[in-house]
């Protein structure tokens, strides 16, 4: 069953200087428990398109034409109060940038536990902690009792994007939109979190798509690749499929 | 929770802070001694007004040299620090009474005045900002903008003179000058009444300015990225706002309300003359401007000390909000003690 449909998406940023169209009729299906891999060249609309389905894109942003359904119900019109309420259940996201996308002056485990919260919002003060503790360890965090108190300034690039990731799997989203969330790590961390990806889909049936610029990342773990250039989605299919086209034909990308 | 107060590393930041303080406010007496005297003018006008023509040119250097006005700067000032570390300010010229005696009938009112002023407009900028924060670009914003740019504009003598000609002359509500109506010192409601008109153009004065910085500081905070993750969590808008946003411009905003009262308190001059308010704004003014020297000296000192007392504290509750503040000064980490 498909979690997540697009149907003919254009979304269109409106500036003083001219429309630009940053999603031109993008169409793709997202099934249950699936991991879809979207690449394309940096500016051709892969986050704007995790954003639009969200609706976290500023106000000059604009959905042209298009539905998105989830479970078969269109959300196209959802206001932000209904949004509110995907979000942080349905949908989830991880952030590009995990030292920016951290509130600076909240310590890590606050703002875990503050996604804990939205989520699970019966849960008892130790509960929670308890909650927290074990998404930090989830994500590598060790050890969560000191990793909570501190700030992200005082983290390394890959320790913020465990927080962002934990942030987003505090959620249990059904579809997680990963936007280059394995990028600032290090090969073998970025790794752990394939794997911890690979897993959460087993556990909880989670959907993912995952934004990457590596084929090696899609490769590893993607069901399906969609690829982007210039605002349109123009080859969405199986994985080796498509990674085959890459090697032997790399204008594709 | 007793213990923190105890810990060596906190009575050293304690001790730190004093010096510092003491130090600066050495350094503000030099400098505001160095510059009243040597700035033109005649001294002896203050302490024997029109007199001091009449007086020959022998009279003038007698009494110069009673005063001691005769001496070295560095020797007078030698003289002024031996007294006021005792106690001793010496004189006023134009009063001819102890500087302190001077001050003190006074500085209630303005503590009151500019107090009460000082907390509206920290409280109210604060909510204003975070409303006009919160509906961005919409009417009521726009609105309030441009009223807050309107009344902020208004000189404060004529919104003073305004208002006195509406709730004093026409509708005659409230007393138009004063601090207290004849024998009714100790009348509280009198008192109140007498401080409603000062106090309104006080806060009106000011309020916008400060409004307005917190409402641009928070559309800063608006616009950064965290906020996109924090919506992402299933927060409104509002929610972001008080939570997250408020954090970060908090720090900026304590530190520009340390600075600003000093200003507040202070900057009630105007009002305090139009509303024939014995405070010390008056005291201020005079003092400068007919080289009470002992008088100026502690009103500065006063203010000054004011200044970097706030700014001390400030900082060290923005160190509390925003932990890379306070980090910043021990090279991350460790636990920090002191003020």
């Amino acid at each position: 069953m498909d979690v997540l449909t697009v149907k003919n998406l254009s979304v269109s940023f409106f500036r003083p200087e001219g429309e630009i169209e940053a999603l031109k009729n993008v169409s793709f299906s997202l099934r249950e428990g699936e991991i879809l891999a979207v690449m394309g060249e940096t500016g051709c609309g892969k986050s704007v398109l995790c954003k639009s389905i969200l609706k976290l894109l500023p106000d000059i942003a604009q959905i042209k034409t298009g539905h998105i359904d989830i479970r078969g119900e269109e959300i196209t019109g959802y206001s932000e109060k209904q949004m509110r309420k995907l979000r942080g259940h349905f949908f989830s996201m991880v952030f590009q940038n995990p030292m920016t996308a951290l509130n600076p002056c909240m310590s890590v485990g606050e703002q875990i536990a503050e996604a804990v919260r939205l989520r699970q919002p019966c849960l008892t003060g130790r509960e929670r902690r308890r909650r927290t503790a074990e998404l930090m360890e989830l994500v590598g965090l060790n050890p969560p009792g000191e990793r909570a108190k501190q700030y992200p300034f005082q983290l390394s690039g890959g320790m913020a994007q465990r927080c962002v990731i934990a942030i987003a799997l505090a959620a249990e989203p059904t579809v997680l939109f990963a936007d280059e969330a394995t990028t600032a790590l290090d090969v073998t961390v970025q790794a752990q979190i394939l794997e911890l990806f690979l897993e959460l889909r087993k556990r909880m049936g989670m959907s993912i798509v995952l934004v990457t610029h590596n084929p090696g990342v899609a490769a590893r773990i993607a069901d399906r690749v969609a690829l982007m250039r210039d605002g349109a989605l123009f080859r969405i299919g199986d994985v080796e499929e498509i990674l085959e086209e890459i090697i032997h034909n790399r204008n594709l990308t | 929770m007793w213990r923190k107060f105890l810990r060596r590393s906190y009575i050293i930041g304690i001790l730190h802070n004093a010096v510092k303080f003491a130090l600066s406010v050495f350094a503000l007496s030099v400098l505001v001694f160095a510059i009243s005297r040597l700035a033109p003018g005649d001294p002896l006008y203050a302490y024997y007004g029109e007199r001091v023509e009449k007086m020959s040119a022998a009279q003038q250097e007698e009494a110069m040299e009673r005063l001691g006005l005769r001496e070295p700067i560095s020797a007078q000032y030698a003289r002024w620090l031996q007294g006021a570390v005792h106690g001793d300010f010496g004189i006023s010229y134009q009063y001819k009474r102890d500087v302190k005696e001077v001050i003190a009938a006074r500085i209630g009112n303005t503590l009151l005045l500019g107090g009460l002023g000082f907390l509206l407009i920290f409280a109210l900028a604060l909510l204003l900002g975070l409303f006009c924060a919160w509906r961005e670009d919409r009417a009521a914003d726009r609105l309030i903008c441009k009223i807050g740019t309107v009344t902020s504009c208004i000189p404060e003598f004529w919104l003073s003179l305004l208002l006195i000609l509406v709730f004093a002359v026409w509708l005659d509500w409230l007393p138009s000058s004063g601090a207290y109506s004849v024998g009714e010192e100790g009348n509280v409601a009198d008192r109140a009444a007498h401080l409603i008109l000062p106090l309104a153009v006080v806060v009106l004065g000011h309020l916008w300015y400060y409004a307005f910085q917190v409402r641009n500081r928070l559309l800063e905070e608006v616009r950064a990225d965290y906020v996109l993750l924090a919506r992402m969590k299933g927060l409104s808008g509002r929610q972001v706002l008080y939570r997250h946003c408020l954090r970060g411009a908090l720090p900026s905003y304590l530190s520009m309300m340390s600075v600003a009262l000093p200003h507040i308190l202070g900057g009630t001059y105007v009002v305090e003359a139009v509303f024939s308010y014995p405070g010390i704004g008056t005291l201020a003014y005079e003092s400068a401007r007919y080289q009470d020297y002992n008088l100026l000296m502690v009103v500065s000192l006063l203010t000054g000390a004011l200044v970097i007392f706030c700014n001390m504290l400030a900082r060290t509750v923005s160190g509390r909000i925003d932990p890379r503040m306070r980090m910043r000064f021990t090279g991350g980490g460790g636990e920090v003690g002191g003020l």
